[in-house]
């Protein structure tokens, strides 16, 4: 979708409205899958069976053992309606073949458009019951409620993500607003000034990059307000919005900030909270936009006049923010990409997160179990990443080296899959 | 009796275009009650395609250690269920998809052969084959119409 937006602006040119919701209506569809398949496949398992849990059972499969086939059953439907909307508008759920510069390849039909709704129908019911799940599961237990809160897993930094006109969250479109640590809104920007703000910083050691705030600089792996590190996510969108616009998601927007008292909330498990507010508030647009006397309308794409060159898109994508800029030679044949995918932007707070988690979790002396081991990666599963998407360079080896130390800190094994120049 | 061939991978990522490539060819070799399909998926979108099929052959790229590139391999899903951790940071693996589409009662096949082709050069885009995996494909198009026509597949 991200790509869309980005050759619109390179045709210069504007989607009629119809095609503009039509897209909404599609990208809702997506942010419900991948928020349903990240809950219940990825997260769930830690708190469902629990972080110490055995890892044979801290599945998807046990999940479903202990909260019943049922439950199950109406996971994968909802995940499958979603798909199946993704499929009728792209020709595929995944990799669609529906977006063009000025809008889309075709416009739904009256028939379509009803099939569509009964499913958001049915979608805004079991993203509410979703959030009872994790209501019931995961924050009426104390003890998962201490992890979520605690120090552990908290880490202080700036936060970016799209708002519309009335600062509510959006996942299609808006200004990019970006707030401090306190939630002061320190900037709000339009996609194809990104560059104004995002700078990329880059380490030996990574075929990634690690963007920061340019205006603050790149301070090192460091928290606070005199370090560039900011964070895209769920809980990111829901801490540089004001709000949800729609009513059901509002309430529990409003649930969640009440419980931690304060915002923004910095606790890196509550993106999974996050997640749920959002996928209820994308299940509520999604039926509106099915509702919507527009949605149907064959007027779905403006021929491009202009002669391409340049153009930034934006998007919320599951993960967070997505920016592709393309420059194009004058027949619209790419010349230079830059993409900084939701994972990139995430990439200097998920190492500070991993490295906080276990300096936390793991004291001196003792035993690291599985479950500890585990308790780490939870730090990581929080984010969703990508780390294929955000890949920025394939150099044909893994410049990752591992490096064993004795008691007396002295180097006893080497472990490395690149060669050292 | 529905079948599917399903050919799997990246089809811009070198050797890992293998399994589409293979799907292509047999669209030549087109019989009765079979469909071929190529797909860049895993896990619980990989699923959503077996559903309402008998049987399903899977052609994809491998690499073992020291694997031979171009060695075909015959396998099934009981090869892959020795880990249930997942393969991707935001996905499961497909033994553990299949065990869930069963437990829920999803119409899957009975049979799921896979059929895996040993690669070189996966680390580089682009869309030539390297030449051993590249001569591969007229046996492995020959091994699934042999057990198509055969229904060595059940």
């Amino acid at each position: 979708m991200a790509s869309c937006k980005a050759t619109d602006a390179v045709y210069h040119v504007d989607p009629p409205p119809a095609a503009k919701k039509l897209r909404e209506l599609f990208y809702c569809a997506h942010m419900i899958h991948s928020h349903i398949a990240h809950f219940y496949a990825l997260a769930a398992p830690d708190f469902v069976l629990g972080p110490m849990s055995d890892p044979a059972q801290r599945n998807i499969l046990g999940v479903v053992a202990k909260v019943g086939l049922q439950i199950g059953g109406e996971v994968i439907k909802h995940r499958a309606y979603a798909q199946s909307i993704q499929a009728a508008i792209g020709g595929k759920a995944t990799h669609p073949v529906c977006g063009l510069p000025g809008g889309m390849s075709k416009a739904i039909t009256e028939e379509e458009r009803k099939d569509f709704e009964e499913k958001a129908k049915s979608l805004v019911e079991f993203a509410r019951f979703s959030i009872k799940l994790f209501n019931d599961v995961v924050l009426s237990n104390k003890e998962y409620l201490d992890l979520i809160t605690g120090d552990v897993y908290t880490m202080k930094s700036y936060y970016l993500g799209l708002v519309d006109t009335n600062n509510k969250v959006n996942f299609y479109d808006g200004v990019l607003r970006l707030v401090d640590q306190d939630g002061k809104e320190v900037a709000k920007f339009k996609a194809a000034e990104y560059l104004d703000y995002i700078a990329e910083h880059v380490e030996p050691w990574s075929y990634m990059k690690f963007p920061f705030l340019k205006k603050v600089g790149w301070k090192g792996f460091t928290e606070g307000k005199d370090s560039g590190v900011y964070r895209v996510s769920p809980l990111a969108r829901l801490n540089v919005a004001d709000g949800m616009a729609t009513p059901l998601a509002q309430a529990e927007y409003e649930k969640l900030y009440k419980t931690f008292g304060v915002k923004p909330v910095h606790a890196t498990l509550a993106f999974h909270w996050a997640r749920l507010v959002e996928l209820l508030y994308a299940a509520e647009r999604l039926l509106e936009l099915c509702r919507d006397k527009e949605i149907t309308s064959p007027d779905v794409r403006t021929i491009p006049t202009t002669t391409p060159d340049e153009g930034v898109g934006v998007v919320e994508a599951p993960r967070g923010t997505l920016i592709h800029h393309y420059k194009t030679d004058d027949k619209g044949i790419v010349q230079k990409v830059n993409l900084i995918v939701a994972t990139a932007h995430n990439y200097p707070a998920m190492n500070m997160s991993i490295k906080k988690a276990a300096q936390g979790l793991i004291k001196k002396g003792q035993v690291v179990s599985e479950g500890l081991l585990n308790m780490v990666e939870m730090a990581f599963r929080a984010y969703d990443p990508c780390m294929a998407c955000a890949t920025h360079t394939l150099p044909g080896q893994m410049p990752l080296e591992v490096i064993i130390y004795n008691s007396q800190g002295e180097t006893t094994k080497r472990l490395s899959r690149f060669v050292r120049t | 009796m529905q079948t599917l061939v399903l050919g799997l991978g990246n089809p811009i990522l070198r050797d890992d275009g293998i399994g589409p490539r293979i799907a292509r060819e047999l669209e030549g070799n087109l019989i009765e009650n079979v469909t071929v399909m190529e797909a860049s998926l895993a896990g619980l979108n990989l699923l959503d395609l077996l559903v309402g099929y008998d049987r399903v052959i899977i052609v994809d790229a491998i690499k073992t250690s020291k694997g031979k590139p171009g060695r075909i391999y015959r396998l099934g899903i009981d090869d892959f269920g020795f880990t249930r951790h997942a393969t991707s940071t935001h996905d499961v693996n497909l033994a553990t998809a299949l065990e869930l589409g069963k437990k829920l009662g999803l119409a899957l096949p009975r049979k799921i052969n896979i059929l895996a082709i040993e690669v070189a050069e996966t680390d580089h885009f682009g869309e030539e084959l390297t030449p051993e995996v590249a001569e591969a494909i007229p046996l492995c198009v020959e091994m699934i119409v042999d057990d198509l026509k055969t229904g060595n597949i059940a």
